[in-house]
């Protein structure tokens, strides 16, 4: 009895003392946590809701159940759409980093206007993707753009560039990198400086050459990096929407319609909400399978050493 | 990274969210308010927001507010799906008649039949193809805010140039790509024509008035089989095929914003246009003429693209207001200050006797001919809510006709089949 009535106390106690601090921890997590809930949560369970009914907004819908994602399953114009976005991701996401690793090593030697050159390779990743766009619309125009211009002044056929159903999402992908590739760099410039003087001194001293020393020091010194940008970048690369937006309009032919576009264009001009959000659904768990992996591999190569 | 997809996820409800946020009230001072998403920016805008301002000094139970709701109307039904998910529609939203289908199926969506069958309203002034527009299955989704038709217009100066005879209103199909192919000049850059080859119904609507021209139309009669894949229409496709792959004489225009830029600047000698051109054609000092379309055996048929005013119901005392103002918006002295102000054409033809009119025809080189061009808008594009997805096949086959990926016959006949696969859906 005794030791009962005193853990009853003890129950009644403890809320008085902790009241204070708890509100005050609430007090810091709460604006955070109600604008998460209230822009992510909310709005990701309501797609979800949508995403199992054949609705379009305007009208009353009908629950389907899984019909939206069933329909996934057999729709050929999503699975060029995954293809396109499949040959986007695996040119950029290499692309990226292969193009951005030389740069920043260059960048962090010791020559004249770094700076400058930082800042101009960095400032196209602050433009928008929509004024890159707009921009890589006139430069690239087949009939009226100056890169034409310029291959046709240096005695190369004039190319259809976004015009040619060919053609068109590789140049999506150079206009990208070219828009994106500040990134990378920012991050190995990061991760470069971070790499230890002794670590490579000790290397040197050990006779080892300058390729020996990038390729047994400072790779496995950037791979935290390296793993960070490449679950980035194949992110960014499977939500590519805007540049598409802004040049092609998933044109000609269809042949830049990549995933987002194609559910953007499903929900918004041919009026089937619910299947667009059937299809947002199946993106995401794509780039969360995807994300989990390269986490797990890189996680299983730390291992080891 | 998170948070980026959360956006990508969120796109419809986070709209819904962000204008939930914004409440609108019943009554404001005892007023009745009515909520103009008008779409309209600029010169337009200011037009439509002194008619406002005339209409609640003279109305004073009503207060009309206008706002522009989004500035490309492109997004407008977009924006006013993420209003619905919140609950707070505008009053009165300028929409697109090819989304009249989608419109109808909305219960928000008020039906305006008993206004418009009032004597007083003049519905039978308004031009045929607009009402039929406006109509759907019986119900009448809005009131014409704009009406145009495409007809062909021409550069005088690259016509002169090239030694050719100005289009006239007998041309055929033959005469105008005869006249594009003699207009190409690769040297200097100058296409005979452009086309629009986005895909959606930019590119589609452009296409129909041939197939109309012809006897052809869209779908059977029993509305439930394509019909678009006839051989005249494939016939009339392959011309543009032709013209486009062969004669190089076409511009594709692949987003739909650069054929009348470079029409105004004199790379393009002949564009199907509509009379929103002659605004900027009169900026920019073109020298220029407007006839009919080229056409088949003297049938010179056209498409006309009506908007409307579209009412969504937000209580029957809002709703009644709404109709109040349209009524009085769409009389022919104020179609005048904001039809012909804004350099479209008058959506009645009671307007076209005020002298307003007169006005405007010297203003605008063209306008009579466009004006005069709406008898031949007599058929409209079948209402049916399938249409959306119908047309993205249709863009889709046109397209590939025009990059030569297809010939004209086996791209329509796909779209045909994929069509045909819509409508059994129903």
């Amino acid at each position: 009895m005794a030791a009962d009535a005193l853990t009853l106390r003890r129950r009644h106690a403890r809320p008085r003392v902790r009241l204070m601090p708890q509100l005050t921890g609430w007090g810091f997590v709460g604006p955070a946590t109600l604008v998460i809930v209230g822009l992510s949560i909310f709005p990701a369970v309501w797609a979800l809701i949508l995403s199992l009914r054949d609705d379009n907004l305007l009208a009353p819908g009908s629950f389907v159940g899984l019909q939206n994602y069933r329909d996934l399953l057999d729709d050929p114009d999503l699975r060029a759409a995954t293809l396109h976005t499949l040959l986007y991701s695996v040119l950029y996401v290499p692309g990226s980093l292969v193009i951005g690793l030389p740069i920043a090593l260059a960048l962090n030697r010791p020559i004249r206007f770094r700076a400058f050159y930082r800042t101009c390779l960095f400032v196209p990743y602050v433009v928008s993707a929509a004024a890159t766009g707009i921009l890589a619309n006139f430069i690239l125009d087949p009939q009226f753009g100056i890169v034409n211009d310029l291959l046709a002044g240096a005695g190369v056929a004039r190319q259809g560039f976004l015009q040619d159903p060919s053609q068109a999402l590789l140049t999506l992908v150079v206009v990208s990198l070219w828009g994106s590739v500040g990134l990378p760099i920012v991050v190995y410039l990061a991760a470069l400086q971070d790499i230890p003087r002794e670590l490579l001194e000790a290397a040197r001293v050990d006779g080892a050459g300058a390729v020996r020393v990038f390729r047994a020091v400072t790779l496995p010194q950037l791979r935290p990096a390296t793993v960070f940008l490449v679950i980035w970048q194949t992110i960014d690369a499977l939500q590519l929407f805007d540049l598409v937006y802004t040049t092609t309009k998933g044109q000609p032919l269809d042949s830049t319609t990549v995933i987002v576009f194609y559910l953007y264009q499903q929900a918004f001009q041919l009026f089937h909400a619910g299947y667009g959000a059937a299809v947002a659904y199946a993106l995401f768990v794509v780039t969360l399978i995807v994300s989990g992996a390269a986490l797990w591999h890189a996680r299983r190569g730390e291992a080891p050493s | 990274m998170i948070r980026k997809l959360a956006i990508v996820l969120a796109i419809v409800p986070a709209l819904g969210f962000a204008t939930a946020c914004g409440g609108q009230s019943d009554d404001e001072g005892g007023k009745v308010k009515v909520v103009w998403w008008h779409g309209q920016t600029e010169a337009e805008g200011q037009i439509l927001k002194d008619l406002a301002d005339e209409y609640n000094k003279t109305h004073p139970g009503v207060e009309v507010d206008p706002e522009v709701g989004t500035t490309n109307v492109d997004e407008m039904l977009q924006k006013v799906q993420a209003a619905l998910a919140g609950g707070e529609p505008p009053d009165v939203a300028y929409m697109y008649g090819s989304w009249s289908s989608t419109l109808a199926a909305t219960p928000k969506v008020v039906d305006l039949s008993s206004m418009v069958k009032d004597p007083s309203f003049g519905w039978d002034d308004f031009w045929p193809a607009a009402r039929e527009a406006a109509t759907v299955d019986g119900k009448v989704i809005g009131v014409p805010s704009v009406v145009d038709n495409l007809g062909l217009i021409y550069n005088k100066k690259l016509f002169d140039a090239a030694g050719l005879p100005y289009p006239t209103k007998d041309w055929t199909w033959d005469d105008f790509r005869a006249a594009a192919k003699r207009l190409t000049d690769p040297g200097k850059g100058v296409f005979g024509t452009s086309y629009v080859v986005t895909g959606d119904e930019d590119t589609v609507w452009r296409f129909w008035p041939m197939l109309w021209q012809q006897g052809g139309s869209i779908l059977g009669s029993d509305g439930k089989t394509a019909a678009f894949a006839s051989p005249q229409a494939a016939q009339s496709l392959d011309l543009w095929r032709a013209m486009a792959v062969e004669d190089k004489s076409v511009y594709l225009d692949q987003n739909g914003e650069k054929f009348l830029p470079l029409f105004y600047s004199g790379k393009v000698g002949m564009e199907m246009a509509g009379p929103w051109a002659m605004r900027d054609l009169a900026d920019h000092q073109v020298d220029y003429g407007v006839v009919p379309l080229p056409g088949y055996g003297g049938n010179h048929q056209t498409i006309s693209g009506p908007d409307n005013w579209v009412v969504f119901d937000n209580g029957s005392k809002r709703a009644q207001a709404a109709k109040d103002f349209l009524a009085w918006l769409t009389k022919p002295e104020q179609d005048a200050r904001w039809s012909l102000g804004s350099g479209n054409l008058p959506i009645r033809q009671a307007t076209s006797k005020l002298p307003a009119y007169e006005k405007f025809a010297e203003q605008f080189t063209g306008a009579d001919a466009f004006l005069a061009n709406q008898e031949n808008a007599v058929q409209a594009r079948p209402a049916i809510e399938g249409y959306p997805d119908i047309s993205a096949a249709v863009g889709d086959a046109i397209d590939k006709a025009l990059l030569g990926q297809a010939t004209a016959q086996q791209a329509l006949s796909d779209a045909a089949a994929e069509a045909d696969k819509i409508l059994a859906k129903g």
